[in-house]
């Protein structure tokens, strides 16, 4: 075995914690708020990981780019989703859980 | 109305732009640039005619800077928010505040607000005007928003408002 097959296998390993936390997250967290932070910030973790581990394999920098490229765009999409769906709960008066 | 230039040195910069991204996702096929061609033509002629209401600029040094410390960042609010995810206690305790924002409109702003949200422990809510609602996941966490916003200012080189008034 490569040290770089170790190295992307190690990486898909830590990423998968973090995938099972954001949907965790999403059924255990209280209200919509709290679920926005899990899917936005353990998912993305989860994916930069997926994401590292593949560019290690890449045959070429271009791949490593396209792959960089689809992390950066799905950080992007999901801060801009996640800020779209707290606003419109804001403006709707949706009052964030309390302890 | 806004005065429409055309700077070489832009359009320049624009279409290798282009042109590089098209190579890099399509694998520099050369059959691909039938579609290529035409599509970057198309990109640059939006890229021209669409008014440019926030004129921005980025700074290298500033993005070198940025870099790493978006990733420590990003890192930590993953292993945060999976955390209180697992525990079965559930450790929140939400609250939204408000923040004063020193950034001036346009995309530093933009940047900003998707930045929050990728930070540990915070969410950017709302903007109304100059205040940005954040909510927290939890309020012992210290958000370091002020922080944030001087990278960000640094980053696009403009000036927080505080900051020179």
């Amino acid at each position: 075995m490569l040290l770089s097959d170790l190295i992307t296998t190690l990486l898909l390993i830590c990423s998968l914690p973090f995938f099972l936390a954001g949907t965790l997250g999403l059924l255990r967290f209280p209200d919509l708020y709290c679920r926005l932070h899990a899917l936005t910030k353990a998912d993305n973790l989860g994916l930069g990981l997926v994401v590292l581990a593949l560019m290690i394999q890449a045959d070429s920098w271009q791949v490593v780019i396209r792959l960089l490229l689809t992390w950066l765009l799905v950080l992007v999409a999901g801060a801009t989703v996640a800020h779209l769906i707290a606003r419109k709960a804001q403006q709707d008066g949706h009052q964030p859980w309390r302890r | 109305m806004s005065v429409v230039t055309f700077r070489w040195s832009r359009f320049i910069l624009r279409l290798g732009g282009c042109l590089f991204l098209w190579w890099v996702l399509t694998g520099g096929r050369a059959s691909s640039w039938i579609i290529g061609v035409p599509t970057i033509a198309l990109a640059l002629w939006v890229m021209e005619a669409a008014p440019q209401t926030h004129p921005w600029r980025i700074s290298f040094a500033g993005l070198l800077r940025f870099i790493p410390y978006f990733l420590l960042q990003s890192l930590r609010g993953g292993i945060d928010v999976a955390r209180r995810a697992y525990s079965p206690r559930l450790p929140l305790d939400p609250q939204i505040i408000d923040f004063p924002l020193n950034l001036p409109p346009g995309p530093a702003q933009v940047f900003f607000l998707n930045s929050v949200s990728l930070l540990p422990g915070t969410l950017s809510a709302d903007l109304n005007g100059t205040t940005l609602k954040v909510h927290l996941l939890d309020h012992k966490i210290d958000p370091q928003l002020d922080q944030l916003e001087t990278r960000v200012a640094a980053l696009f080189k403009c000036s927080l408002r505080g900051g020179d008034d």
